[in-house]
């Protein structure tokens, strides 16, 4: 049982169980307050009833024209509260406010294809591996330099599916850049 | 003209080469004393270089020249280094100078606003905004207005008719928005909802929400504003409206919130029905069927089966018990009926702790109802064995093993278990399944969650048992045993952060710095979690010899600080320009939060206290302490009670209600600071007291050794004992120092005492004949021998304090630290060969061959199944404990008289 809510900045106080992880960063304050600042609807937290965080998404809305869409950032799901169904919760949350809030096309995300349980999770909510970006992830000490796959899904308003069409070649990530 | 001659200025800021800069604007000033724009950069030089007194007399200089203000370079100059210098009131005070020279400047006008915004100055941010909504027709003047009157209304200190005043002009303002048609974005619609919410206007709050399709609009497509709207449905006491606007919630999402308030409202409703049992039994059985149809058909969604528990639990509270055992079901039932269902789940225990804890304090806070804990532990017992016979069936039985080893924790610390044996009772059963079982070597997160419960149950029978002082050799041996198992835990799984937790914790414990510092590192800890997690290690290296890593650490905290200061400001700034209006509350609070922060004052002084260990030339010392910032660092009670303590003790995962604090692991194993103020009290007064005697202050040193005096014998609770005795060798020296002032008096018996009270702390020359040496050196030695290496170090500034001042005290206390000097480097020396020659076998003679009938199963389990990790666990006590030592050599070596 959690709540799903905007994530505050007083969050960041306490959400050391879910960033104490290989996988999660934890960015310098700008970082978060400006998406706070910025895209507020899109930055949602799951809590559990005592005020636990149990996972959290980041997101922004980006693009020009057709290419207008909501893009997760960041999402993460503490190790305890894993297979709840959170993070399709959070995506849930996130999409919804991009299809009604913000109007977009389509959602987007970047994920390291060795993740593979995260992988597989965003194909059941429909997303599609959209393009392969090189070198997208750099060597930081803990993962070596990877590929990453774009994943789309098409919102409503992008009614002939234009956007999830998957590209043939990779791209570089300045080509990622809205 | 000016722009040219000031470009070599800008030239050297933009390569952030100040001293060329300042010489840029000195050689401009001496050709043309009046360049003004030359002294508002010189202004901010200076503020950005720390020369404070010398900026604030220039920059004065420039605001008694309004003429001066009329320069674009003065103004940004000018009010650059006062925003460094955090003068919020002059900057403001620059930019309206600047408005007498272009009374239509919109810029200005935004600057002034933001100046106030940025330093909570809510009343002149509320004259700007007035201004700005005056001057200029623009959508978003008018909501930094009713913000700005709100914030004025609610945070000024303003009488309250006048914030009643400031907040019903806020509301017209909104009133007046929304009829204009100027309130169109949610962000708008939260700031009214706010304003109305503060005048307690909450059925008005309701009318807002539905005042037209667009806003209603906005509120289906926000779930935090519908949960807004049942709340306001509830308090306003229109239970049918919020039962209804719940249900329809609870429909198409699974948030608990919403359920909490719908059960409020069922609760409310109860209560209204009066005598009328049959609305009342039709109230609980419409919420209930609500409830298990939810539950049939969600599948992994929680929320509907854990509401029949919270609503029975919550009916039996209000005094409807009967009527909850006989349509929802009794609380104990339902409780295990969630277990049953959810115990796979690794969530299972968080779940439903609260709610074993609400159940069996639900006659009365203080007693327990002994009979529901009898419950527990009888619907526990056979599942637990139900569930230890399937553990080898794979992820789901292993994890319900978990869920319910952690229950049995829960209860025996509800039920004041005080017998150790009990808490370790089994526990090699434990043991096998975390660290060596196929689960184990499948690294199954199951199984590090259960060496956690192992460790935790080690140690809390280990505080029990043996925390007396007395009994230091039997404790440390106990937590050496939890650091093996911790060890063995991590060869299996590297990536819990538990695990390197209450690593870390253990090994502070046993004084061995080095390898809690490791796992530290492994955390990878930075940015906000330096506040939040920074006590787990800052300071402790101070209390371990490790002076220098330890400060490494505390500067990339204070650079935090730094950063941040600068930072959030910049990011209340762009609330209002991005119109995200609903962040001011929360980036303010958050913004005061950490200004405040009690890891802030800490890392502050732990950083002070360990400049104190880099040595100089006598000069450097005196003017280390002659230029110590000691105002800034001074306390009152007010600023005290302002301190906000940020510090994450939830993150350690304890397995008992945060309010059992007698088995609160994490409070009894924290190393100090401990809550309270004493630590930051003591801290701030000795950098004082030291700035005080290099200035030769006597009457302000009698003043803070007064207030160190108290604070050191009132606060033993909250400081350990070596703060305590540290606090009372700085008064010895203080007192020395006081004595040694007048002329007549002989210093000989006060440095006797001071340097015999050093000396008792260094290591015995008989260590190696002690009967407990580990309990010893994993408890006192190493951390004594720190203690009299600060002093020593507060001690030689007295030394060259003295020598400025009279010389043949400075050489009487000379030759009786360079004796003691002499006498430590002996005795640290002899300790040092005794840990690199002795210390393994020890460990294996004292703590691991030791026959305590508590833990020996334990030991035989490591021994004969985890060697390697009971080798890991030695060798890091040893090197650590060498590190530390080697540092304490290196330490008195470079201190010279």
């Amino acid at each position: 049982m959690s709540t799903i809510r905007r994530f505050h900045a007083m969050d960041l106080f306490k959400f050391n169980n879910l960033n104490l992880d290989r996988y999660t960063e934890t960015y310098d304050l700008s970082f978060y307050l400006n998406y706070l600042s910025s895209w507020p609807d899109l930055f949602t937290m799951a809590v559990s009833p005592d005020g636990t965080p149990m996972g959290y998404l980041m997101g922004k809305v980006e693009g020009k024209d057709t290419e207008w869409h909501g893009h997760v950032t960041a999402l993460t799901v503490g190790p305890e509260c894993r297979r709840l169904g959170l993070a399709r919760g959070l995506m849930r949350a996130l999409e919804d406010a991009s299809e009604k809030i913000h109007d977009c096309y389509f959602v987007d995300l970047f994920v390291r294809p060795s993740n593979t349980v995260a992988v597989l999770m965003y194909e059941r909510l429909g997303y599609i591996l959209y393009r392969q970006v090189i070198d997208y992830y750099l060597g930081d000490g803990v993962m070596p330099t990877e590929y990453a796959y774009d994943m789309r899904k098409a919102l409503p308003r992008d009614k002939d599916k234009k956007s999830v069409i998957p590209l043939k070649h990779p791209v570089t990530a300045d080509q990622t850049i809205f | 003209m000016e722009a040219r001659k000031l470009r070599p200025v800008y030239d050297a800021l933009e390569r952030s080469d100040s001293a060329q800069a300042l010489r840029e604007c000195e050689r401009l000033l001496h050709k043309q004393p009046n360049l003004y724009g030359a002294r508002a950069l010189k202004t901010f030089i200076l503020a950005r270089t720390g020369r404070i007194v010398e900026a604030l007399g220039l920059g004065q200089s420039l605001l008694d020249t309004p003429k001066a203000l009329e320069s674009q370079h003065v103004q940004q100059g000018l009010s650059l280094a006062y925003r460094v210098l955090n003068r919020p009131e002059e900057e403001i005070a620059v930019y309206n100078t600047a408005l007498t020279f272009a009374p239509e400047s919109e810029a200005l006008y935004c600057k002034v606003f933001m100046a106030a915004a940025r330093s909570r100055l809510f009343k002149e941010q509320h004259m700007a905004a007035v201004n700005l909504n005056k001057l200029f027709k623009d959508k978003k003047y008018v909501w930094w207005l009713v913000i700005s009157l709100m914030l004025h209304g609610k945070h000024s200190g303003v009488d309250s008719t006048s914030s009643q005043v400031q907040l019903k002009l806020a509301e017209r303002m909104c009133e007046k928005a929304l009829a204009e048609g100027q309130l169109t974005t949610s962000e708008e619609l939260r700031v009214y909802l706010e304003v109305l919410e503060t005048l307690g206007k909450h059925e008005q709050m309701i009318d807002v929400l539905a005042a037209n399709d667009s806003l209603a609009a906005m509120v289906v497509n926000d779930p935090d504003l519908v949960t807004q709207n049942i709340t306001l449905l509830v308090k306003t006491g229109s239970l049918d409206k919020a039962v209804d606007a719940a249900v329809q919630t609870l429909e198409s999402l699974d948030n608990w919130a919403d359920y909490k308030l719908y059960m409020d409202a069922t609760v409310l409703s109860l209560e209204r029905a009066n005598g009328d049992e049959e609305a009342k039994k039709a109230a609980v059985s419409a919420i209930c069927a609500n409830l298990r149809r939810w539950a049939s058909v969600r599948d992994r969604a929680r929320g509907a089966k854990l509401a029949l528990v919270s609503l029975s639990l919550r009916l039996h509270g209000a005094g409807y018990g009967e009527l909850a055992n006989a349509v929802v079901g009794s609380p104990g039932e339902l409780i295990w009926a969630y277990v049953d269902e959810f115990q796979q789940k690794a969530i299972c225990y968080s779940d439903i702790v609260q709610f074993i804890n609400a159940h069996v304090r639900s006659t009365s806070e203080s007693d327990l109802d002994t009979a529901a804990l009898e419950f527990h532990a009888e619907s526990l017992n056979a599942r637990l064995r139900d569930a230890r016979d399937a553990s080898g069936q794979g992820e789901n039985a292993t994890q319900a093993w978990v869920n319910l080893e952690k229950i049995r924790y829960l209860l025996q610390a509800l039920r004041g278990e005080t017998d150790p044996k009990a808490w370790v009772a089994d526990i090699e059963q434990l043991l096998e399944f975390a660290l060596t079982s196929n689960a184990a070597r499948k690294k199954r997160p199951s199984c590090s969650d259960m060496a956690v419960i192992a460790s935790q149950r080690i140690i809390q029978s280990a505080m029990l048992a043996y925390g007396d002082p007395s009994k230091r050799d039997e404790l440390a041996s106990a937590l050496f045993k939890a650091a093996c198992v911790l060890e063995a835990a991590i060869q299996h799984n590297g990536e819990s952060f538990l695990l390197r937790l209450y690593s870390i914790r253990v090994y502070i414990y046993l004084s061995c710095y080095e390898r809690a510092k490791s796992n530290y590192e492994v955390l990878n800890i930075k940015n906000i979690q330096h506040d939040t997690l920074g006590h787990l290690l800052f300071g402790q290296g101070m209390a371990l010899g490790c002076f220098v890593s330890d400060l490494e650490l505390c500067y990339d905290g204070v650079a935090f600080y730094d950063q941040s200061r600068s930072k959030i400001p910049r990011e209340i700034e762009k609330v209002y320009y991005e119109g995200t209006y609903s962040n001011v509350k929360d980036f303010l609070e958050f913004q005061d939060n950490l200004s405040r922060s009690v890891q802030h004052e800490c890392t502050h002084r732990h950083a002070l206290r360990g400049e104190a260990f880099e040595h100089g030339s006598d000069k450097g010392i005196l003017a280390k302490w002659r230029e110590a910032d000691v105002t800034s660092i001074k306390h009152t009670e007010k600023t005290l009670n302002a301190l906000h303590d940020n510090r994450d003790v939830s993150v350690m995962g304890l397995l008992t209600p945060a309010d059992l604090t007698q088995w609160n692991l994490e409070l009894l194993t924290r190393a100090t600071p401990m809550p309270g103020t004493g630590w930051i009290q003591a801290f701030s007064l000795i950098p004082q007291l030291m700035n005080y005697m290099v200035c030769a202050d006597l009457d302000a040193i009698e003043t803070a050794l007064g207030e160190l005096a108290t604070i050191g014998s009132s606060s033993k609770s909250t400081l350990s004992t070596q703060d305590c005795v540290l606090v009372r060798g700085i008064i010895d020296i203080m007192r020395v120092y006081i004595q040694a002032s007048n002329e007549k008096e002989s210093v000989d018996e006060k440095l006797g005492n001071l340097v015999d009270s050093i000396h008792a702390l260094l290591p015995s020359d008989q260590f190696d004949t002690e009967p407990d040496t580990l309990g010893m050196l994993s408890s006192l030695t190493i951390r004594n021998a720190s203690v009299a290496t600060e002093l020593f170090t507060y001690a030689l500034s007295l030394k060259h304090a003295l020598s400025a001042q009279r010389l043949a005290a400075a050489n009487t206390v000379g030759s009786a630290l360079s004796q003691l000097r002499k006498s430590a480097l002996k005795s640290i020396n002899l300790l040092r060969g005794w840990i690199d020659k002795c210390v393994r076998s020890q460990i294996d003679e004292q703590w691991l061959r030791s026959d305590d009938e508590l833990y020996s199963g334990i030991t035989q389990f490591m021994l004969s199944r985890q060697k390697q990790s009971v080798d890991i666990a030695s060798k890091a006590c040893m090197m650590s404990w060498l590190r530390s030592v080697k540092n304490l050599l290196a330490q008195w070596e470079q201190c010279s008289l």
